[in-house]
């Protein structure tokens, strides 16, 4: 892993500067514990995420169950870097990768008028596809951007330069 | 030029170079991690999907296009159009009613003198069988049975030489 991210310190900041810090912090957390959320019930049922996907019909079948068995992977790892602060700035850009594709999925099945549950969360019975889902994913990309773009990313197990 | 690589106090964003060697490294730390996880669990699915698995499951019967032609010829089914965008001076399968998903329950209230339960029905829109689906689970819920929906929808039944007229708005096309 690099270590190329800058940390807080408490010496020398400004009361301006530890807000910024709280609220990356806050962001990493709420990113990353979505994400982790997210990938528990995709990795605990993966026959059941495939069909989820199968339903958007965005992916050929011959990387159906790949993309099944990897998404909630990467969704875990990339939850568990911004929340651990490890690759801090890089996992933020994956979530936010991770959200874009989520936004581009139901968007295209909005567009199409596809009747089918998003996968979000939940393999079965989850939320219905619809503008609501857009827009809590683009709060979801909007918290990505702090992590990504600020100064300090705060405390993680990687120390600066 | 990366900001992160720069040393001194001015910040100059972030260093975008290095942004994207991280998230490799995360991408390339999960296949790992995903490749662990599929080798060692006991309910892994094959890489490759067997795709009749994943056929979508509709509601009724598909009918394709021949068939279709073949059943408008004999006359006995009524054509249903389930196309949320048509519009007076369209094209439609003549004869057709409209049936659509966002007002379904005043449509059918307005047909109610034309459409019976007992009447065959083909369901068709603009070749979304998920749509059509709900249509036929709509309809079946209001005891109708004798349903199909058309595969590929009206740009099908066009392209395959079916029988067309300017859809008016009204009942007594």
């Amino acid at each position: 892993m690099t270590p190329v991210e800058p940390q807080s310190t408490s010496a020398g900041q400004t009361p301006g500067n530890r807000t910024v810090n709280l609220l990356v912090l806050a962001c990493r957390l709420a990113v990353g514990g979505i994400l982790i959320y997210a990938s528990l019930d995709k990795l605990a049922q993966p026959a059941a995420f495939a069909e989820t996907i199968n339903h958007y019909r965005m992916l050929p079948g011959s990387l159906l169950h790949a993309m099944a068995q990897l998404l909630p992977v990467v969704e875990i790892v990339t939850g568990a870097a911004l929340i651990l602060g490890v690759n801090t700035r890089g996992a933020a850009l994956l979530a936010a990768g991770l959200t874009l594709l989520f936004m581009i999925a139901i968007t295209s099945a909005l567009v199409r008028n596809l009747d089918i549950s998003c996968g979000c969360f939940h393999t079965q019975g989850g939320h219905r596809v619809g503008l609501d889902l857009l827009w809590r994913d683009f709060v979801l990309l909007v918290l990505c951007l702090p992590p990504l773009l600020a100064k300090h990313v705060g405390p993680g197990l990687y120390r600066s330069r | 030029m990366s900001g992160m690589e720069t040393s001194g106090t001015r910040y100059l964003g972030p260093g975008w170079k290095a942004i994207l060697r991280q998230a490799l490294q995360l991408l390339a730390a999960s296949l790992l991690l995903g490749g662990a996880i599929w080798s060692l669990r006991t309910d892994r699915l094959p890489l490759t999907a067997d795709l009749e698995i994943y056929q979508l499951e509709l509601a009724a019967p598909v009918v394709n296009i021949p068939e279709a032609l073949e059943l408008y010829d004999q006359g006995n089914h009524l054509f249903i159009d389930t196309r949320a965008d048509l519009q007076t001076g369209q094209e439609a399968i003549p004869g057709t009613f409209v049936l659509r998903s966002a007002t379904f329950a005043d449509d059918l209230r307005a047909l109610f003198d034309y459409l019976g339960p007992e009447d065959p029905l083909i369901i068709y829109g603009d070749g979304n069988l998920t749509l059509d689906s709900n249509i036929v689970l709509k309809l079946q819920e209001r005891g109708y049975q004798n349903l199909l929906i058309l595969k590929g929808g009206f740009p099908a039944w066009a392209g395959g030489g079916g029988e067309t007229s300017t859809y008016r708005g009204d009942l007594d096309q």
